[in-house]
């Protein structure tokens, strides 16, 4: 943030300075001064310093698996951590027996991160769906509707949902939020969208193959699945996005919106221009929030259903990168299983790093204290 | 001169003006959406922890499912949490103010400075579960087990990017004619942050660290591999260590319905804390910026 570090009201004048060091000369009291410096310094090191050792040491632990799948591990979609006996079959696809026994051979686990990405990448994309207009709608109130006394407490209300520990969320959407959508909301979903030729199938069937035979049947919906998913996210990033898309819209300058006005245009018309004014800074903020849904991790454990599959339909359970690490990591089954679940954690913590990265470029100039309090 | 104006035509300015107004009952709409998502969300948690609170809660030990007493309480889980959040802030305060010092007075236009506010601001961006697994690499994997210490060091790296950005931000709100006035009176620089600077923002300084650590006491997923969580009440870190979001997190994904209205009472203490400490920061930051506008002006 260049404009900060410009202008930062530490910063002495020359003449102070060079002032200070003459006292300090003149008294022989070198060491406050450099001490000081010195210690804050390694407060300062000690931050990149976190950020190198992040990195490496993730790396360090994930070799393993990266050696072993290499580029594979992004693109297959077995995640299989223990060995499995299975049939030998002949060249014509026959079982083949020897002695009366079946002959197996022993598959060794396999590791592929598909279908947790594509759970991370889908309940984020589904947690923007229900947060961005939402957020955006918020903002534009704080900023354009709303008379002054209203504003400030509605801002502290949203940026109090950041505030909420995500275990708390993971428990409303456990006990509140998915049973709701287990008995009343998928059903009406259900019912609402039957006319429609096809949705039936991709949202409410599953395919499963049992004992060679593939049967088609009906998803039983238990409520806790990549849709409730999505929407707890939603709701988890709702205060980040809106927070800082008012401070971004609050930034326009002033004349821009007179200028709209002064043509005619009407507020929605003015509104829409004040939008499309600071889009990159806006979807800088989008960027953040989907950083956000994407490392979230106890909220989604709790209600995403946990199953490592890649189903097209959102009311089938899923699994994502941060809730197979919650589920896995700590009872992993092998060295090579741990350096599989590092390699997901060090995919999302490079997701995660880009996301930021890219979004705080695209939101400088926008307050830093909400930036960073978030 | 008229024919150069053209006027819109009045069913198109109509229709603009109605589509305008819409747009605006629409924000209002999703205003209130969101605030009625978070009256919900807060007011179920308060009326569940308030039902099932009791002293129990503080002054009993779990008791497992089928004994006399079951579920018993969450002190050990307390205690735990309130051991690993003053290990926590025993490294990340120290380091986290001295950061947010360097950041705040030491920094201007310094590639040093630049690059750590970058860092930090990204740092607090990165899942706290990525964090939990370089705690267990860190210190469960050399030290053997599972333990309190790198639970503890998990949470302080949470903790300090938030500290140094927030003791930086405050420091930032001081006037500067405090710092030009202690100058001109001749203190060194070091003593005029730490005389001066640093005492004039004590107060909101305080409130941004008392934020951080409801932020970690809060935190479930950087413990789950590290500290672990243990029935037990106990005061060694170096052994698997509870606290109180494990063990909502536990309780609340099992299967007996005693444990999980223990986690609903559990849940409602952190809240509690949550939101008296985000109040006093909100208040804090007003005043001080208050204050500052008023040495300017």
């Amino acid at each position: 943030m260049p404009e900060l570090s410009g202008a930062s009201p530490g910063s002495f004048g020359v003449s102070a300075k060079s002032r200070i060091r003459s006292l300090v000369r003149r008294h022989g009291v070198v060491s406050s001064d450099a001490i000081l410096v010195g210690f804050s310094r390694l407060g300062a090191l000690s931050i990149i310093a976190m950020l190198v050792v992040l990195l490496g040491v993730l790396t360090f632990a994930a070799w393993p698996s990266i050696e072993t799948f290499g580029w594979k591990f992004l693109f297959t979609s077995q995640w299989r951590p223990n060995e499995l006996s299975v049939p030998v079959h002949d060249a014509a696809g026959k079982v083949v027996i020897e002695n009366g026994e079946v002959v197996t051979e022993t598959m060794p686990p396999v590791f592929g991160a598909l279908p947790v990405i594509y759970g991370t990448a889908v309940s984020s994309l589904l947690a923007l769906l229900f947060a961005i207009p939402l957020s955006f709608g918020t903002a534009l109130f704080l900023v354009r509707v709303s008379p002054r006394w209203l504003a400030s407490p509605v801002s502290f209300l949203v940026e109090f949902l950041a505030a909420i520990p995500s275990i708390a969320y993971g428990m409303w959407g456990l006990f509140v939020l998915a049973p709701f959508l287990q008995h009343y909301g998928e059903p009406a979903i259900r019912t609402c969208t039957s006319w429609i030729p096809g949705v039936e199938t991709w949202l409410f069937t599953e395919t499963a193959t049992r004992a060679g035979q593939t049967v088609t049947r009906t998803l039983p919906l238990t409520g806790r699945d990549m849709f409730c998913g999505g929407l707890i996210l939603g709701i988890m990033i709702l205060p980040i996005i809106t927070a800082i898309s008012r401070d971004v819209l609050k930034s326009v300058p002033r004349a821009q919106i007179e200028g709209t006005l002064a043509l005619g245009a009407t507020w929605w018309q003015s509104a829409r221009e004040m939008l499309s004014y600071s889009r990159a800074a806006l979807f800088g903020a989008v960027m953040l929030g989907l950083a956000r849904a994407a490392g979230e991790t106890m909220a989604i454990t709790m209600v995403i259903g946990n199953k490592i599959q890649i189903h097209p339909s959102p009311f089938a359970p899923a699994q994502t990168m941060a809730s197979l690490l919650a589920n896995e990591f700590a009872e992993a089954s092998s060295e090579l299983h741990r350096a599989a679940l590092t390699e997901v954690a060090l995919i999302l913590l490079v997701m995660s790093l880009l996301f930021n990265i890219i979004a705080r470029r695209l939101v400088v100039g926008s307050d830093s204290r909400t930036a960073a309090a978030h | 001169m008229e024919h150069l104006v053209r006027q819109p035509r009045p069913v198109y300015r109509r229709y603009q003006a109605i589509k305008s107004a819409l747009m605006k009952v629409l924000c209002v709409l999703f205003t209130a959406c969101i605030l009625s998502v978070l009256v919900l969300v807060t007011l179920y948690l308060l009326i569940n922890g308030v039902r099932y609170l009791s002293w129990n809660i503080f002054t009993e030990l779990p008791i497992p499912q089928g004994m006399e007493g079951a579920p018993g309480g969450l002190k050990n889980a307390l205690i735990g949490t309130g051991i690993l959040v003053a290990l926590a802030s025993a490294v990340g305060i120290p380091l986290g103010v001295l950061a947010g010092i360097h950041l705040s007075e030491y920094s201007a236009g310094s590639w040093l400075g630049t690059s750590t506010r970058f860092v930090a601001d990204v740092l607090t961006g990165v899942p706290s579960i990525v964090v939990g697994i370089l705690g267990y690499e860190l210190f469960v994997v050399p030290m053997g087990n599972f333990n309190g210490y790198a639970g503890a060091c998990a949470l302080a790296f949470i903790m300090v990017p938030i500290v140094a950005r927030t003791t930086e931000e405050m420091l930032r709100l001081v006037p500067n004619s405090y710092r030009e006035a202690s100058i001109a009176l001749g203190a060194t620089k070091a003593r005029t942050i730490l005389h001066v600077v640093l005492p004039a923002a004590t107060g909101s300084v305080i409130t941004g660290i008392m934020l951080a650590i409801a932020r970690i006491a809060g935190e479930t997923a950087p413990l789950l591999f590290t500290a672990l969580g243990t029935r037990l009440l106990t005061l060694d870190p170096s052994q698997p260590f509870p606290s109180l979001t494990v063990q909502v997190f536990n309780y609340s994904t099992g299967p007996y319905k005693d444990q999980q209205n223990l986690a609903w009472a559990g849940m409602l203490i952190l809240i509690a804390l949550v939101f008296v400490l985000n109040l006093a920061l909100r208040f804090t930051v007003h005043h001080m910026q208050r204050n500052r506008s008023v040495a300017a002006g």
